[in-house]
């Protein structure tokens, strides 16, 4: 007796909420009976939630329609758990509403809501714009910037450390001058002056010059400005005709010393701000989310494409298979006359990660098997891209 | 999909600024959400207004939900409920100001006690709400799942990862803190609502 008196003892809050299992709704009810100082126990606890409840009239309460429990859960609560209980293991979602179920809501999702939820939801912050596929994955890591930006609403936190000797203001004004020659393509005027004039040779000096200029004019105003000049910029980008339309996005042009299809350089523009992000997010304790995931395997085959250029078409053929990818997301990198000397499986986000240079090649998570040099080749090739 | 992984796809898309995942969330916690608001503030219309600031919250700050320290549920039903509390002080304070003005007497009889409730009770029921509004997140957390989100105390466990015992436990000492706070005479800065 005193066993159950314990156990029960211990449920008496369960009980007065009405969260006990189909179990215990037989042993609670009749210790209580023959327990003078549970019993107690329990109507002080019942009364309480009895108040929480307030009055029985809820017009959309969970549970409808008259009982004879005298509260909640404890009454109308008791058989609905019943059911809940049966329902398979690990899966506590009683009904097709009160839970996720990953299904997708159809392709406009947004119109299950209400009107009004969704305006001030659009007031609050605008949906990533809707652009061709090409032009998607920069359109969600400029609203995944943007999100992440909206935390630094705390005194100081602009000025963390994040990368080379940059804190959150500069490397967003590093996108401003990294997103540029894109911009300027497409015929967009330049946000930040350009005393420069001359220009330097060669596109790596030229870019570190812009992105050291455009970080100096920065640095003399607020943050909010850099992060509208950023945000201004991209959404002109993403206004362009050339972000809307595949068919105006075909030309190749060379810009920052990778000749590419205008189309790709939005791809590159997205990795650039995904990669950003992400250094800004673990500067700031964060998690930063891979990039969806059909955009992430954009990521990917962009970067596989540039690095079998990078490796040239005499290295030692390896088998790069990144993780979940599938059968048609396998390439030989390096020669194509010679049988594959290496198999290399890295996970996507590790893989682009390293591409633009957040993991040393020794360090990268990997399986691999074969020539052990041919693997290394590779992933120091991809780690000395260095074009982010 | 794992519960932990379905959250953490939503809260991805969401990061990303695609609108269909607010529409998701919407789907799948809407209803609990307008629960919650509906038991803190009695009221039809605020309770959708704090579903509204709910929901705009989530769509605006998605970093202010972390898929790994609880989840999406949780997170949105304990949010509700503090935005439900505020919404109930200050409508308390906005009466006070209106007996002041004496003109406006009964110019909010939305949020006044229904007919099945008095006064009093009405003011021990948010005295009660925002104490809960005050618990220690472990113990607030199983709260949220066992009282408002429906769960019994073992589905609770395990949807919080923990011992079912220590689920009994918060449950129990977070019901008690609640009814000893009704014992306590009412903190006066509550009262004001600060």
């Amino acid at each position: 007796m005193s066993g159950e008196h314990e156990a029960v003892r211990d449920l008496l809050a369960a009980w007065a909420v009405g969260a006990l299992t189909p179990a215990d709704e037989r042993t609670v009810p009749r210790h209580l009976a023959a327990c003078e100082s549970c019993a107690a126990e329990a109507e002080r606890l019942r009364e309480t939630v009895r108040l929480l409840d307030g009055p029985r009239a809820t017009p959309s309460g969970p549970t409808t329609g008259p009982t004879t429990g005298p509260v909640n859960g404890a009454g109308t609560g008791r058989a609905a758990r019943g059911t809940r209980d049966k329902a398979p293991a690990g899966r506590g979602r009683p009904t097709g509403e009160d839970g996720p179920d990953g299904r997708s809501a159809g392709p406009d999702g947004a119109a299950g809501l209400p009107p009004a939820l969704l305006a001030a939801a659009r007031r609050a912050r605008p949906a990533a714009p809707r652009v061709a596929a090409h032009a998607a994955p920069y359109a969600a890591a400029v609203a995944g910037l943007g999100a992440l930006l909206r935390e630094l609403d705390v005194p100081g936190r602009w000025s963390t450390p994040v990368v080379h000797d940059w804190d959150v203001q500069d490397t967003v004004a590093h996108l401003i001058a990294a997103d540029e020659p894109l911009a300027r393509l497409l015929g967009l005027v330049p946000r930040v002056p350009r005393p420069g004039g001359a220009e330097k040779a060669g596109w790596e000096a030229a870019w570190a010059a812009r992105t050291a200029e455009v970080i100096a004019h920065q640095r003399a105003r607020p943050p909010a400005e850099t992060v509208a000049v950023w945000s201004a910029q991209a959404a002109a980008l993403l206004a362009a005709p050339e972000a809307a339309d595949a068919g105006r996005a075909g030309h190749a042009t060379t810009l920052m010393g990778v000749r590419l299809p205008v189309a790709d350089h939005f791809v590159v523009r997205a990795f650039e701000a995904w990669i950003h992000t992400d250094d800004i997010g673990r500067a700031l304790g964060l998690a930063v989310p891979p990039p969806p995931e059909p955009h992430l395997w954009q990521l990917v085959r962009l970067a596989v494409r540039i690095l079998g250029r990078a490796l040239g078409p005499t290295a030692a053929p390896v088998l790069f298979a990144p993780a979940g990818g599938g059968s048609d997301a396998q390439w030989v990198l390096g020669s194509e006359d010679e049988p594959v000397a290496a198999e290399l499986v890295l996970d996507p986000v590790d893989f682009c990660l390293l591409i633009g240079g957040r993991y040393a090649p020794g360090e990268v998570p990997r399986g691999a098997v074969g020539d052990a040099a041919a693997v290394t080749a590779v992933l120091e090739r991809a780690a000395s891209l260095a074009w982010l | 999909m794992e519960p932990t992984l379905v959250d953490a796809e939503l809260h991805r898309r969401l990061v990303y600024g695609d609108e269909s995942a607010l529409g998701e969330a919407y789907a799948a916690y809407g209803g609990l959400v307008r629960r919650v608001a509906l038991r803190v503030t009695r009221s039809q219309a605020a309770a959708e207004d704090v579903a509204q600031e709910v929901f705009a919250h989530l769509w605006s700050r998605p970093y202010a939900f972390d898929a790994r320290r609880g989840s999406l549920r949780t997170w949105l039903s304990m949010l509700a409920h503090r935005r439900a509390v505020d919404w109930v002080r200050s409508e308390a304070r906005h009466r006070k100001d209106a007996r002041a003005d004496d003109s406006a007497l009964h110019a909010i009889p939305d949020s006044g006690p229904g007919p099945d409730e008095t006064v009093v009770d009405r003011e021990r029921a948010l005295l009660l709400h925002s104490a809960l509004a005050e618990l220690p997140l472990p113990q607030r957390e199983v709260v949220h799942l066992a009282y408002f989100a429906g769960r019994t105390y073992r589905q609770a466990a395990v949807e919080l990862g923990i011992p079912e015992g220590t689920a009994k436990t918060r449950l129990r000492s977070a019901l008690r803190k609640l009814a000893e706070s009704l014992a306590d005479p009412p903190d006066p800065a509550l009262e004001r609502g600060a």
